[in-house]
Parts: C-alpha cells; structure tokens; sequence
C-alpha cells in the first residue's frame, strides 16, 4: 500500500483520487496500485502504452527496496509522464524505456528521494521524442545516471535537468545521449545550484558513433555556486566520430554573476529576492517540458528550498 | 519638491580617481543634462549615485532630502526613488520580462499589486512605447536589440515612477523613431515630482527633451553650467575650448582588444 506520508508529499501536485487521473504506484516487485487508461497495459513489471490518444500518466515509485520497470511505448502514442521518485535509503530504480517509431513522451521527473541510486536507459526507434525534466531538488544525497540511446534516424531527446545540492548533499549525475543511427538530434541542458558545503558532479556525454551523419550533439552545463565551502563539476564530454555532425558544448562553475544581482537590486529588489529570482529563473525551465499547471506551481514552492 | 544633493564627490575605479570633487544639486521638476567626451566620468557618476560596487566613493556626500544615500544599499535607493536607466542593461536568462517587473513593482509597494491591475498596466505601457507584445513574456533582455533594451529600460522606468530618474545614454541604440517615442515618455514623467539626469552625447536627444540645466563634466568635475546654448556650442565646436578653462581633456587609454579562440588554430 502507498504510504500516507507518500500521499501526503504529492498531495499538492497529483490528485489521485480525480477519475481521470491514471496513475502506476509501484512499491516492490509484486506491490502495485494502478489505475489505468484503456490500451494502457502493466503485467510482471512492463508497462505498457498502446493508446491512440494522448495521455498523462503519473508514475510513482515509492520504493522500499530496489524497484525495477520497463516501459514500451508503441508507434505514434503521445503520452505526458509525470513521475515521482521516493526511494529509500540505498534502493536503486532501474528503469528502462522503449519508444517505438514516431511515439512521442514528454516527462516531467520530481525527484524526492533518499540517499538513492537510479539507473535509467531510453531507446528511441526513428522519428521518436523524447523530452525529459529532472527535477533533483531532493534533500539527500543522491546518483542518477540517465542514458540516452538515438537508435533511430530522426530520433530527438532533449534533456534539461535541474539540480540542487545543498546541506553536504552529495550529488552525482552522469548524462549520456548516444547516437546510433544518422539524421538524429540530441540536446541536454544541465543547471545545477550549490550551497552549504554541498557537493555536485554533472557529467554530459554526447557520443556520435561512426556513420551517423546529419546529426547533432550539443548540451550545456552550468553549475552555479552559493559559497566558497562547496564543491562542484561540470564536466562535458563529447565522442564524435563522424565528420558530417554539428556538435557544442558548454560548460561553467561559478558563483552568481554580481551585474545580474546589481541590475535586479536597482530595481528594488532586496539581494535576497535577486538571489531568489536569478535562481528560479536558472532552474525553472526544466517544468517547461510539460504543460500542467500544477506541476509548475509545485515546482516554483519547491524552489523556495533553494533558499538563496 | 525632492533634492538630490551630491558635494565634493570624490570616486575611485580601481586605484584611479575618476570623479574629483564633483557638486551637483537637482531639485524635481528639473531636467539635468550632463554632456563630456568619453571617459570623463559620467556614467562614474550615475553608477555611484545608484550605488553600483565598483566605483568606491573615497570622500563627499550624497544626500536624498537630506538622507544619506552612501550609506544606503542599492535597493534602498531604488525604493527611496532612485532609477538607473543603464547604458548596458544585463541579459538575464530564465526571468520572463513580466515577472520580473511585477517583483520590481511589489518590492516597492505594501500590498502586492493586483495580477490583473499590473497586466492593465503593463499592457498600456508597451504600447506607448511601441514595443513588442509579447516582451513580457521573453527573457529579461535576453536576446533584445540595442534598442529594445533601452526602451525597456524606459519602461521600467514608467512602471516604478521613481523620483530622479538617472538616463545613462538612454538615446544610443535608438533609430529616430524609437527616440522620438523614447523622449515622449521621459517628457510624460515631467512633473514637480520627477527630477532626471540625463547623459547623451547628441543635441537631438535634447532637443526633443529640453534641459532646464546643462553641464559639462570633464576630468571628474562639473566645469561650466548652463542652459541649452552650451549644447548648440558643444554640436557645433566639440570640446575643444574646454582647454581654454584650463582643463585637460582625458581620452579613454587605447588598448588593443585581444580575441581569444576557445577552438584550435586554423578552426
């Protein structure tokens, strides 16, 4: 059974007691609730999603022991997938998804977990999206390594993530997007916020195998700093081993630009209010993945951790 | 009637004395016009009053109906009514235009202003200022043309209604057009209750908003004042006869600008 404090968390952001809201809760191997749209399908651990019409869907992984899940998405479905991850102390998530030809899946992920590991693959056949918001503002320390696989011409994903570490949090987040077929296009934006002795590390790996010609690679990552006692990398990699690609990469660590807080001082605003809305206006992108009010505003009271 | 009152102001950049003992009063109801080659510390001045970091004030005062503005923190001037009009308005990413000006707004007032009151508000504005409709909802300045940001800065302007409003070259990046719209807006604030200083290098822009006093500032000091007729004597000689006062004129050092490549050589 979900937990009421679980229930409590999301209580703000997902209603699940609405009728048309469909949601997976997955707790264990063999614990579930679920209620689901037609042609949407979950069995031993696959869930998967034959629909015509475009759905949302919530995910929630209230994980007391180390969660495992598949995911297929099938030809030309659209879905909008907002996901919550509670994991416990030490439990993993291994999640693995497949998007078939043209399936388009926007998901938006709220992490809330504990001192935790996740391991998430994301296969995409031809003409397949993917946009993906990670959400990391979870008050643990925390590793998430997300890999992307362009297994399809015209396959796209683009990836933003939005990452607080704070209160000695240690934080590691490795980003992979890997082309594997030509014509494909992948993009990662990685924020990231440090303060009180926290620790983050964001690895961004575009990789462009031989061959894939026509395709693009291109992400940033921006790390900004709070104090001096913290510690944070931005390290961006890139594996291009084909001629015919555009390929960028941007990376910065630093603390927050002092013109920025002086414009916004002149104005009015108190540094701290600056601080805030510089801030906000780093990590809030990352809800622009998906269209949904709520989110948006949960997301913003969420920030208000961030404290500046 | 509100005074800015600034004595014997003394600012350092640095190690180097940039403003040397300047005196200036502006009372509201006045438009102030500070005109001087480049480098002689005009924008110093405006920065300092707004209170920016970098310049350091090493002696004089600045004062606001009395009050100390030194000691001030740069919010505290905004909210006491003082506003920036910068030369070079930041680019800040992820904070829509609106939000932004909304904060601004409310930091300024005990009561939140109303959504629907600030729309109304806002929306009146930008048409005013013939500016793009849907500049509320970009990046603040991000992306913006030379002049969009500078009519931006005149919109903030309206919307905070401060009291000394302080045009750092508000003209440059403008076409005629948007100066002309530019100038009405700044000539709509006119009132005994709005004072402006104003930094320009060009006579149209003070032909279209008329000065009640011309300075001119070089070496870090205010040599002569006067009314409109120093402009015309600026456009037509330059700053040539200031020598004669027996002041040098100070040229902004030439350096050569280093271009720096992040790829390899040849790329």
């Amino acid at each position: 059974m979900i937990s009421e404090q679980l229930l409590t968390k999301i209580k703000p952001f997902i209603d699940l007691q609405q009728p048309q809201s469909y949601y997976l809760i997955l707790s264990s191997k063999t614990a579930f609730q679920m209620q689901l749209p037609q042609d949407v399908f979950y069995q031993e651990g696959i869930l998967t999603f034959k629909n015509k019409q475009p759905v949302t869907f919530y995910m929630i992984y209230d994980g007391q022991e180390d969660l495992h899940i598949e995911m297929h998405f099938q030809s030309y479905s659209q879905v909008d997938l907002i996901e919550v991850k509670q994991l416990e102390v030490n439990c993993q998530l291994h999640k693995t998804m497949y998007l078939e030809e043209g399936a388009t899946v926007h998901v938006f992920s709220e992490n809330m977990s504990k001192s935790a590991q996740s391991y998430e693959d994301v296969y995409l056949k031809s003409y397949a999206t993917c946009q993906y918001g990670y959400s990391e503002l979870s008050d643990d320390a925390f590793e998430g390594i997300y890999h992307f696989y362009l297994d399809g011409e015209e396959a796209s994903v683009k990836v933003r993530t939005a990452i607080l570490a704070k209160d000695r949090e240690s934080k590691h987040y490795e980003i992979l997007i890997q082309h594997n077929q030509p014509m494909t296009h992948g993009q990662m934006d990685n924020y990231g916020v440090v303060k009180d002795e926290g620790k983050l590390v964001i690895d961004g790996i575009g990789t462009i195998t031989k061959g894939q010609h026509g395709s693009a690679s291109h992400q940033t990552n921006k790390i900004m700093m709070f104090d001096a006692s913290c510690q944070a990398s931005a390290n961006p990699y890139l594996y291009i081993d084909d001629y015919d690609v555009q390929a960028s990469h941007a990376a910065a660590v630093g603390k927050m630009d002092e013109e920025h807080l002086y414009y916004l001082q002149s104005r009015g605003l108190s540094k701290k209010q600056a601080m805030q809305l510089i801030t906000y206006g780093y990590l809030m992108p990352v809800v622009e993945v998906i269209d949904n009010e709520m989110m948006k505003k949960h997301f913003e009271q969420s920030l208000s951790k961030v404290g500046a | 009637m509100s005074t800015l009152k600034i004595e014997n102001l003394h600012v350092e950049v640095g190690e180097k004395e940039i403003l040397k003992g300047l005196n200036l009063e502006i009372h509201t109801g006045e438009v102030h016009a500070i005109m001087g080659p480049n480098g002689n510390g005009k924008s110093t001045l405006l920065s300092t009053i707004m209170g920016h970091p970098k310049y350091k004030v090493t002696n004089g005062k600045i004062t606001l109906d009395g009050q100390d503005v030194l000691t001030m923190s740069v919010d505290e001037r905004a909210r006491a009514g003082l506003f920036l009009g910068m030369q070079y308005p930041q680019e800040i990413p992820g904070i829509t235009n609106s939000d932004f000006l909304r904060a601004a707004i409310n930091a300024k007032r005990e009561e939140p202003i109303s959504l629907f009151k600030f729309i109304r508000m806002l929306d009146k504005n930008i048409e005013e200022l013939g500016m793009n409709e849907n500049l509320a909802h970009r990046y603040l300045n991000e992306g913006f043309s030379g002049g969009e940001k500078k009519r931006n800065e005149i919109l903030q302007m309206k919307l905070l209604q401060p009291r000394f409003a302080l045009l750092d070259e508000i003209d440059s990046g403008l076409d005629v057009d948007a100066l002309r719209i530019v100038a009405g807006a700044i000539n709509s604030m006119r009132s005994d209750d709005f004072g402006c200083v104003m930094v320009s290098h060009y006579e149209r822009m003070f032909e279209l908003v008329q000065p009640t006093h011309v300075h001119v500032l070089v070496q870090g000091q205010i040599v002569m004042s006067g009314g409109y007729e120093l402009i015309e004597k600026i456009d037509q000689e330059g700053y040539e006869w200031v020598k004669e006062l027996g002041y040098e004129i100070e040229q902004n050092e030439r350096q050569p600008i280093i271009l720096e490549a992040c790829g390899k050589k040849g790329q």
